[in-house]
């Protein structure tokens, strides 16, 4: 009998047995948290949200291989990292479109200049330029550093798990994210010191 | 509280916000260093700056597009599963079954090579019997100790032949 504490393992596996409704609650309960997390590795929203859509269709595709003693968010986070890490190889190989073409029917380029983007509701220019900088800031880390400190928000995964997300040890993890963040400080420090942050 | 465990504390508080209680000894250590509070606090503005990220932009219909594209992969149902476990199964038999042939063939092939090897051999050996057989009809030896003798056997002039005379004498 399966006794796993992780309530979405009981989930997954009735996806296994071809629950679409069990499938539909775990694409609901993580479809934020995915995009979340390869919104803040691709650039483009649309793309990023093609990108987490494609995670989800290979968590389906890859049912059958779900071990019931993983963690589930640790197995669907890894899934999202592979295949983001796989568009930034692709990209690598194939460069993306120009910055100087434009779309058909009118002169908006097709890539927003990254200084020009904006993050937040447009009531709120304050913070979105404040949440841009950070934006910024985490974007320019190195993938593994920016992995490990998106992981490491909200409580929702522990150092173990994000070392398995990662392929690496807990403390290799922890000095990932150690570095990650004095970078990060380094960069937001006027922001940091004035207290600009402060709730 | 030591080192290690403000340490341990630093990094839960990466993770999470820290308890009340977790925050008084926090506090307590920091009336004891002063000099670490201005880094701690800057440390704060930063794990509060990340919390505080705003979501992704998400459509409203993510949910559906995800499900009209698994309609279009079909759902995994149980017979389907088993169609795809018969599948995998019946290729590694295959497989085996394969390496087996090749196995065997090879020590067929072997075995026969062994045995024509040793036919041949068989062969030889009779040859160089039938050889030595055939070495009884020589004439005797002590006619060859004489070099001279044997030289001049192959010789027509009318004094070799007195000279062979003279020999079997």
């Amino acid at each position: 009998m399966f006794t796993s504490p992780d309530p979405d393992a009981h989930l997954m596996l009735r996806v296994k047995q071809g629950d679409a409704a069990a499938f539909e609650e775990l694409v609901d309960k993580y479809k934020q948290p995915v995009m979340n997390f390869v919104y803040r590795t691709l650039p483009d929203a649309t793309e990023a949200e093609d990108l987490a859509q494609h995670v989800f269709l290979q968590v389906f595709k890859s049912a059958h291989r779900y071990e019931a003693a993983a963690k589930f968010s640790t197995w669907l986070f890894t899934i999202a990292r592979n295949l983001c890490l796989n568009e930034i190889r692709r990209r690598i190989r194939h460069p993306a479109d120009s910055l100087d073409e434009t779309y058909p029917d009118d002169d908006r380029p097709i890539r927003q200049p990254q200084e020009t983007r904006n993050f937040s509701p447009p009531d709120s220019l304050l913070h979105a330029e404040l949440e841009g900088k950070v934006e910024e800031a985490l974007a320019a880390l190195p993938e593994k550093q920016r992995t490990a400190i998106l992981m490491c928000r909200g409580d929702e995964h522990s150092y173990e798990d994000i070392a398995k997300i990662l392929g690496c040890s807990v403390s290799a993890t922890k000095s990932l994210i150690h570095r990650g963040r004095e970078t990060l400080k380094e960069k937001l420090k006027p922001y940091l010191r004035t207290g600009a942050w402060k709730a | 509280m030591n080192d290690s465990e403000f340490q341990d504390l630093l990094e839960e508080s990466w993770r999470r916000p820290l308890t009340e209680e977790e925050q008084m000894q926090l506090n307590a250590w920091l009336a004891t260093r002063p000099e670490a509070r201005a880094a701690w606090e800057e440390d704060a503005a930063l794990n509060r700056s990340l919390q505080n990220l705003p979501d992704a932009p998400l459509s409203s219909n993510f949910t559906a597009l995800v499900m009209q594209a698994v309609q279009r992969q079909a759902l995994p149902t149980p017979r389907t599963h088993s169609t795809v476990r018969l599948r995998l199964w019946w290729r590694r038999l295959s497989w085996g079954v394969a390496c087996a042939t090749v196995a065997i063939s090879a020590v067929w092939v072997g075995l026969q090579q062994h045995h024509h090897n040793n036919e041949l051999r068989a062969r030889e050996v009779a040859t160089g019997l039938a050889v030595l057989a055939n070495v009884t009809t020589l004439s005797d030896p002590a006619v060859l100790s004489d070099f001279d003798a044997i030289q001049r056997l192959s010789l027509t002039s009318d004094d070799d032949e007195e000279l062979y005379a003279v020999l079997n004498n």
